[in-house]
């Protein structure tokens, strides 16, 4: 299990505990739209597939998964906004 | 030099809807993958409860499709009253279960086109493939999507394209026609060709559907309540209470208008103790056992019924009796000292 000790401190908490996936992430997505790129924002969340959706949405999003790890009752999620880069071209 | 185009993608992370993807993105065109969330998803129940009953974990696929091709993706919750409304109220009608196939798509296409709009895209596409489906996808609930939507001309279904009429993008010159896909019919062997082509390296297994309105015991439920509803006088609703519970444990009609419900597992009861307001609960008291719901207002009749079906599911079910706690919604608990039901012929009679 990571340890919160060495993660940066969030600039926004947003806790979704008692919703179910993938709304999470619908509310994930709507809180990285108003953060600035570098800002940290944690995820609290009580359903599980958090824990497989978050890495996977930070990949398709670019935004940099930084940790999500089970926390007594509930899982906890950092991860750090990045710019939006133009996409690649003609790439399958 | 052909004109650069954005494209709004409604995907599952199934191998048609990855493939379709693959093809519009290899002609240039930037992509946006759009996924919906209806409430009956299967796959999200079962992560929900733990996972599948062979122990494994299912993810969740169009998030890894998008992770895979590393796509923006975004999720649109419509799990709320106005899909539910549409369930009831299908103006093409259900499927073999209670699948509004076609209303569902044409619910779903006006939302990607509200996005399509505020994105700025120029069409959207599916990995529909034309007479994959019996209902959903022949030609010409294909088109009455399509005019339905709104989206005429600008909805492309990528892999049955040359079997289709042009598409505006086509007509425009943001996509290539002759890059398109011919697809049809039910066989996959194609696209898995096409796939190991494009050195796709993973695509799910297609598992009958990954919606609860298209499963035969769901919809004997969904079509149950509907019918309790009626037969109480109430208007012809669903809410997400119900959803939920449709989706948790064993059913079984008691009356017209009442019913109960069995928790199966550990997180059922879990569920049948928490989630929907306003329903009596019952419990062993002495042996562990399962948590059970009832829906409706029973007859004395009835409760000693639910807390005998509720006994024969516990620990306590060889005993001569099990003594069972009801707790009525408004707090009142009542003691019931019963004999599990022993009858299987009579409860399989009462299972919905």
């Amino acid at each position: 299990m990571a340890s919160s000790s060495a993660l940066p401190e969030p600039v926004q908490v947003l806790d979704t505990s008692g919703l179910l996936c993938p709304i999470p992430i619908v509310r994930t997505a709507a809180a990285v739209k108003g953060l600035k790129d570098g800002d940290v924002l944690l995820v609290i969340a009580t359903d599980p597939g958090i824990a497989t959706d978050m890495p996977m949405w930070c990949k398709a999003m670019r935004h940099e998964h930084l940790a999500t790890f089970k926390d007594g009752p509930s899982w906890k999620s950092y991860l750090r906004k990045r710019p939006r880069l133009p996409r690649h071209e003609g790439r399958p | 030099m052909k004109k650069q185009g954005k494209a709004i993608a409604m995907i599952s992370g199934g191998l048609d809807s990855t493939l379709a993807l693959a093809m519009v993105r290899a002609q240039g065109i930037e992509v946006k993958a759009i996924n919906f969330y209806t409430g009956f998803c299967i796959t999200e129940t079962q992560r929900r409860k733990g996972g599948r009953q062979d122990g494994t974990m299912p993810q969740n696929e169009a998030l890894r499709a998008a992770a895979d091709l590393e796509i923006e993706i975004e999720y649109i919750d419509i799990s709320g009253p106005e899909y539910l409304d549409m369930i009831l109220h299908p103006k093409y009608g259900y499927g073999a279960n209670a699948n509004p196939c076609v209303d569902c798509r044409i619910f779903m296409m006006k939302k990607a086109k509200e996005v399509m709009e505020r994105e700025g895209a120029d069409f959207i596409f599916t990995g529909e493939v034309l007479g994959q489906r019996p209902k959903s996808q022949r030609r010409d609930t294909l088109w009455a999507i399509e005019r339905e939507s709104g989206l005429k001309g600008r909805l492309v279904r990528p892999l049955s394209a040359k079997l289709l009429p042009p598409s505006i993008p086509e007509q425009e010159g943001i996509l290539d026609r002759a890059l398109l896909g011919d697809l049809s019919g039910r066989g996959r062997t194609r696209q898995i060709a096409m796939a190991r082509e494009m050195g796709l390296a993973e695509w799910p297994q297609p598992a009958g559907g990954c919606c609860f309105l298209t499963d035969e015991s769901f919809a004997r439920k969904f079509f149950d309540i509907l019918g309790q509803r009626e037969a109480a006088g109430e208007p012809r609703h669903i809410d997400r209470d119900d959803v939920v519970l449709m989706t948790t444990g064993r059913h079984f009609r008691l009356s017209p208008t009442v019913k109960l419900i069995v928790g199966r597992t550990e997180v059922e009861n879990g569920v049948l103790q928490t989630y929907a307001d306003g329903h009596a609960r019952l419990m062993a008291t002495q042996v562990t056992g399962p948590v059970g719901l009832v829906v409706g207002v029973p007859t004395w009749e009835e409760r000693q019924l639910a807390a005998r079906i509720l006994a024969r599911y516990g620990k306590g079910k060889d005993e001569p009796t099990v003594e069972v706690s009801w707790r009525d919604p408004d707090g009142g608990v009542e003691t019931l000292v019963v004999e599990p039901e022993r009858d299987e012929a009579r409860v399989e009679q009462l299972r919905i």
